[in-house]
């Protein structure tokens, strides 16, 4: 868990070290080769002008971390759905600019009044890599698997679709979905990598095998050719792919003949390899590697997650955390502006509410959410918190001390912690930063009065994110016991109108900060680097990447 | 000998079951568990009533006796069971895995046998003592060398600076260069020292001076006489570095993203991915164990006395 941190440490001092023995070196090198220009400054120096895409060329791709289970349901992971989003297409296509759903293997739909049916014409002519055609019965497949799940497949339900209760196919080219109660967020539910379509061959299969690449056959652009297990994933363009979605930027096969993923865990390498020529496009540029990416003359992509931001949640259930003065003192306690200024990039702009002010259904709620050191101090004092000995309060002998896990997923997360608890020593709380294994974390995560706070994030482009952070079935990270939360959740992720989903969505955003239930920090991106002979870079709705319009402009 | 041996061998397989043992309970005693990991990863959104029931279907609950029998039973058969994070069977993420580790180490153990016997002989040899002096202080500097750094080091100087090797995409002789120097590194050190010491403590030994009063060259001296008798304890060392080579290829296949053994448990380890655990620990075991038996066989073909006793010392 503490890997990020101690990456961070040792590349930065290694750096300075490196460059004073590079420099010698490199210094009597230059010299020698004169006059050959090095791929750097080459690569710098190409984006003036960019012509007609050119079909060919093979893509060096490096991934920060392994792939783990491909079942489609289950790949929100950026690796898994980085992959899947190459080699699965999805029935209906969320455009990244407007968020609104257009066809893609569905060429048009209906919804009844109540969102309680959805029917869909299915694309024709579309087939999957192994030849079965993708039609109303392969899609009817895919979402009972993914609706309901298999006790005998051991299949998980997809935290995509809610209230599913079956399909009917119409004919070949159509098919009806059903839902017990209202289900307004399906439509784009179809529309994200957990519900890539597969062929009917690989649902079949137990989740152990959905589970591993060689058995997943989609629709997609690319297919795959060889795979070495943990460290590469090689991918070819399928030459007769002709559905992409109709907005794309172009049709027919994919630009590319191939795509090297490649993973490489440790950052200076990752990093180093794209500034050096090694690679043309890298996942997870850190906050402290943004500069010199740019510096070198390479190119930043920064595509928003638009769901609920990174931050803290708190735990109503624990002892300390119960008295909703506290967690309220917590929220205005927490300096966010010194969080993204001190520690993170532009492109990580200053959280505004729970959502992120690119998703749906966002308010802006920045009135409420100022750094006033007073007013915590007020509140605390209030709600009988007093000064103690070592400067943190007290009360009938306990300590306003709280337990945080370092949140292996989320961006410099013990940095980030750290920087709060050093914030909240000024309004007398201590806060406990706990690298731990993820085996201690599984275990004490549930329980509120080890695990006070969580930090975490949630990324997905419908009302329904918040759903899935803050309800009691789903995520549930703030382990709530408000029946009056889950009933507001429940509302919006049930009400067919749009606007009125919306409000919904702005209702729920207003009680979970007037509860201090979340300190939202940032408003989380993916950050991309590559060199700017890679043009056609494109990413789904929340910042994923598409290979399919990726074309190579290299000299 | 037979004797020796069949007691030999039915030491290792006692030092196996122990290791299996002592494993997995270990395992058992950390917090959580793989499934819990697995499933209870936000990016699943499974709610609490559905990682109950995926609990159940894998029989994680079921009392720890049981499962040891089942385990045990398993490897007796050569079943190592599944990995919980990719669903792949471990036998053979491990087959995938040992090739690649075995490569590395071969190539690494091989560099520092060759680095450290290189420092050792020329430091005994030269006649000038500021070579000597340096030479020395070389297993010193070396051993201190974190390997992370170091791999990090020579990628930055050697693939990223002077673009001589690439790490990402070369060819396989290509990829094991700049990996193979950096475990090397570190294992060269204890060899470089214990050769050093042993050299100059054979040097200082009767015969040597009987050797040298004879009018035998320098040359000779040190082939046939010195370091013959210097090599049985770096033996022992070398068999010993094993654990160092296992050590450092965790980190070194983690940073140059190697997929052996190494990173294999490294991940296991961050998923706590306990069947893939338990099959490295015993693989690690069988490892220590044989190059140990290798090392107690050698003994008397370097020094026949061993072998005149009937009975060879350990």
């Amino acid at each position: 868990m503490s890997h990020s941190s101690s990456t961070y440490r040792s590349s930065t001092s290694l750096r300075r070290r490196t460059a004073l023995i590079a420099g010698a070196a490199l210094a009597a090198i230059a010299m020698l080769s004169a006059c050959a220009s090095p791929a750097a400054s080459g690569a710098g120096g190409a984006a003036s002008e960019t012509g007609d895409p050119v079909t060919g060329g093979t893509l060096t791709y490096l991934e920060y971390q392994p792939t783990t289970c491909l079942y489609a349901p289950g790949t929100g992971f950026y690796p898994n759905g980085g992959l899947l989003n190459q080699i699965t297409d999805k029935l209906t296509y969320q455009n990244p600019e407007t968020l609104e759903i257009e066809p893609w293997i569905a060429d048009s739909w209906t919804v009844n009044d109540t969102a309680t049916e959805y029917t869909f014409v299915i694309r024709d002519g579309v087939t999957f890599s192994d030849g079965t055609p993708l039609d109303a019965a392969a899609v009817a497949a895919n979402f009972d698997a993914y609706g309901l799940g298999s006790e005998e497949l051991k299949l998980p339900i997809s935290e995509a679709i809610n209230n599913y209760a079956g399909s009917t196919v119409v004919d070949e080219h159509t098919v009806t979905f059903s839902f017990t109660q209202p289900s307004p967020g399906f439509l784009q539910g179809t529309s994200v990598i957990q519900s890539g379509l597969v062929s009917p061959a690989t649902l079949a299969l137990p989740y152990e095998e959905q589970c591993q690449l060689k058995n997943i056959v989609g629709s997609g652009a690319f297919t795959v050719s060889s795979q070495v297990v943990d460290k590469e994933v090689d991918l070819v363009a399928r030459d007769d792919y002709d559905w992409a979605p109709a907005n794309s930027e172009h049709q027919g096969r994919a630009y590319l003949d191939e795509v090297k993923i490649i993973v490489t865990p440790e950052d200076s390498v990752r990093i180093g390899s794209l500034l050096s020529g090694q690679a043309d496009y890298v996942r997870y540029v850190q906050a402290f590697d943004e500069a010199s990416v740019e510096g070198a003359g390479f190119d930043l992509y920064a595509p928003q997650t638009r769901g609920v931001n990174n931050g803290l949640f708190l735990r109503p259930s624990n002892s300390i955390l119960q008295d909703v003065d506290v967690r309220k003192a917590l929220q205005a306690g927490t300096d966010t502006q010194e969080i993204v200024d001190t520690i993170f990039t532009k492109n990580y702009p200053r959280a505004t509410s729970v959502l992120s002010s690119t998703a749906l259904g966002y308010v802006d709620l920045s009135d409420q959410l100022t750094y006033d050191p007073d007013k915590a101090n007020e509140l605390l004092d209030a709600a009988g918190w007093k000064a103690g000995a070592d400067g943190t309060r007290e009360k009938d002998g306990a300590q306003l001390s709280l337990n945080v896990f370092v949140a292996g997923a989320q961006p410099l997360s013990k940095q980030t912690l750290e920087l709060v608890a050093q914030q909240w020593t000024k309004i007398g709380v201590q806060l406990n930063v706990k690298p731990a294994d993820s085996g201690t974390i599984a275990a004490d995560i549930k329980d509120a009065e080890k695990t006070a706070l969580n930090h975490s994030m949630v990324g997905r482009a419908d009302q329904d994110v918040i759903k899935s952070q803050f309800h009691t079935e789903n995520r549930d990270v703030i382990l709530s016991n408000d029946a009056e939360l889950d009933a507001l959740l429940d509302a919006l992720a049930s009400e067919p109108d749009t606007d009125a989903r919306n409000a919904k969505v702005a209702d729920a955003q207003k009680y979970i900060i007037d509860q201090g239930y979340a300190i939202p920090f940032f408003e989380e991106p993916q950050v991309y680097g590559a060199a700017n002979y890679v043009h056609g870079i494109g990413f789904e709705a929340v910042g994923r990447p598409s290979f399919y319009d990726v074309w190579l402009d290299k000299k | 000998m037979t004797r020796y041996l069949t007691g030999r061998i039915g030491q290792a397989v006692l030092v196996l079951w122990a290791a299996f043992t002592v494993t997995f309970v270990l395992l058992q005693a950390l917090p959580g568990d793989s499934i819990m990991i697995k499933f209870e990863n936000p990016e699943l959104g499974l709610s609490p009533a559905q990682i109950l029931e995926v609990r159940a279907r894998y029989g994680i609950d079921e009392p720890a006796v049981l499962q040891y029998i089942h385990t045990l039973m398993g490897f007796l058969a050569g079943d190592f069971g599944y990995s919980i994070e990719t669903g792949t069977p471990v036998l053979q993420r491990l087959a995938e895995g040992l090739p690649e580790t075995a490569k590395l180490a071969a190539g690494g153990f091989l560099l520092a046998v060759v680095l450290a016997v290189t420092i050792a002989f020329v430091s005994s040899y030269t006649r000038f003592a500021w070579i000597r002096g340096v030479l020395l202080a070389v297993p010193s500097l070396f051993i201190s060398i974190p390997t992370f750094w170091l791999g990090i080091l020579l990628i930055q100087v050697f693939s990223f600076q002077l673009r001589l090797v690439p790490v990402i995409g070369g060819t396989e002789a290509q990829s094991l260069i700049l990996p193979v120097l950096t475990l090397a590194v570190p294992i060269s050190a204890p060899l470089a020292q214990v050769l050093c010491r042993s050299l100059d403590a054979v040097y200082t030994q009767p015969f040597v001076a009987v050797a040298q009063a004879k009018g035998a060259s320098r040359q000779w001296i040190l082939w046939r006489h010195v370091a013959r008798n210097a090599l049985v304890p770096t033996l022992t060392v070398a068999g010993l570095t094993f654990g160092e080579l296992i050590a450092g290829s965790v980190i070194t296949e983690t940073v140059f993203g190697r997929n052996g053994i190494g990173r294999l448990t490294e991940q296991a380890v961050t998923a706590q991915d306990i069947p893939v655990m338990q099959a490295i620990v015993v693989l690690a075991a069988f490892v220590f164990v044989s190059v140990n038996l290798i090392v107690d066989l050698l003994y008397p073909v370097l020094d026949p006395r061993l072998a005149a006793k009937g009975r060879v010392a350990v």
